[in-house]
């Protein structure tokens, strides 16, 4: 047993003692312990998709950062500043194999209305989990920056989930 | 904002990138896979893993299994009659909880089949997120000439509930078990076919003469109903690829807890 299973009967019993309280307040009562293993999974974001400074040069272009975080820029493009991928980590039961889905594209919208796109990907479509170390993906990008993008404030979403079969 | 020389001399528009709001939402789910034989329900429980209170949403989707194994989101207005069905009868609560760091929260599911529906597996995907923290608009707020951009992940785990009525039942066969080196990072990969009014659910392991323990194992491989073969590929290390290599027996079984039997065996070759 691992300290990840002991977290579950942990997190088990919190639950049951609200159960069990009222029992234990008498005195003469038999005490039964019972505590299910539950086979659990937690998913914990490492690292946010940053896509650094970027201004515009000559003209629009992409700007991708690879899944292990790395940047290329477009040469119409000036990029600096520090870049990383989306960083996901996930312990489970030992052994499971587990797929990962990450959408195709995201839109971005600025409060004005203009829209810029994304393409997503991610470092793996399945793990395997190991079990004694939780297993890691990362998602990264390309932002596809027009030519005469509008100034403002872009923001969106993107969905990351792992999936259990 | 004030530009080096030469970029304000290139006529430059700045697009700060900035930082996302630290996204919250860090979460455990367990199980991870619940089966329901009859009318009565089960519990799931989720936590806040996270350093910070964060408010999960809990959904149910349809999900389908693609051919490579992968489960894909169907809209609930494209639902097949089953699907549409699972989703009707399965309940749920509750749906939306604020937690507190590691306060756990118990999510009851519960089933209410109408009396005649017919026999089969129904199944559904129970999705568990945080929702993002709103921004500020100070945070947001950038200089005139600058773009900024936050893109933040919203994250969770799926996990499936089914649901079996009456006495269902499923064969399944192993195929082409090789190891595939074309990608340059070695896979073990083999087809699963299923015969059928139920799905497959189990461990696949492969054992090779002279061991007693399994050179191979991996567990929580499914084939829905959906799909009669899917692949199945999972990247080895090379040391693994080579203890594979040659006379071997793969083996599909169900978990301990679903009664431990083999469901396929093949002998088998691996190149």
């Amino acid at each position: 047993m691992n300290i990840r299973t002991l977290k579950s009967v942990a997190a088990g019993s919190v639950l049951a003692l609200g159960l069990v309280s009222g029992a234990a307040n008498a005195a003469t009562a038999d005490g039964t312990a019972r505590a299910t293993i539950l086979q659990q999974v937690t998913v914990t974001n490492t690292s946010d998709l940053q896509f650094g400074t970027v201004a515009i040069g000559t003209g629009g272009g992409a700007v991708t950062i690879a899944t292990g975080g790395g940047r290329t820029c477009a040469t119409t493009l000036v990029c600096s500043g520090a870049t990383t991928a989306a960083g996901f980590s996930v312990a489970g039961a030992t052994g499971m194999n587990v797929g990962v889905t990450v959408p195709g594209s995201v839109t971005l919208t600025e409060t004005g209305g203009a829209t810029m796109s994304a393409t997503l990907n991610s470092s793996a479509a399945s793990l395997t989990l190991a079990g004694t170390a939780a297993d890691a993906f990362s998602v990264g990008g390309t932002l596809n920056v027009g030519g005469s993008q509008a100034a403002g404030a872009y923001a969106g979403t993107f969905t990351v989930t792992v999936n259990y079969q | 904002m004030r530009l080096p020389k030469f970029m304000s001399g290139l006529g430059l528009v700045a697009l700060v990138l900035a930082a996302p709001a630290q996204a919250a939402g860090d979460l455990l789910v367990a199980p991870t896979r619940v089966v329901l034989d009859g009318a009565r329900g089960t519990e799931v429980i989720l936590n806040n893993i996270d350093s910070v209170p964060a408010t999960y949403r809990v959904s149910l989707e349809v999900r389908r299994m693609n051919a490579d194994g992968t489960l894909d989101e169907v809209e609930p207005e494209k639902a097949t009659a089953a699907e549409a069905q699972a989703l009707s009868m399965i309940t749920y609560a509750p749906r939306r909880v604020e937690l507190a760091p590691n306060q756990p929260q118990a999510i009851r599911i519960g089933v209410r089949s109408p009396a005649d529906l017919p026999d089969g597996e129904y199944r559904v995907h129970m999705l568990f997120r945080a929702i993002p923290t709103a921004r500020s608009v100070t945070e947001t707020q950038t200089t005139e000439s600058g773009l900024s951009i936050a893109l933040t992940p919203i994250y969770g785990v799926t996990i499936p509930v089914i649901i079996r009525k009456g006495a269902l039942k499923a064969t399944a066969a192993i195929g082409d078990a090789r190891i595939d080196r074309s990608t340059g990072q070695p896979e073990l990969t083999m087809s699963l076919s299923r015969e059928g009014s139920r799905s497959t659910y189990g461990r696949i392991r492969v054992l090779k003469p002279g061991k007693s323990a399994p050179v191979f194992e991996v567990r929580g491989v499914a084939v829905y109903p959906e799909v009669n073969k899917r692949a199945v590929s999972f990247p080895i290390d090379t040391q693994t690829a080579a203890q594979l290599a040659g006379p071997a027996t793969v083996q599909y079984l169900e978990e301990a807890d679903a009664g431990g039997r083999v469901i396929a065996e093949t002998q088998t070759v691996i190149r």
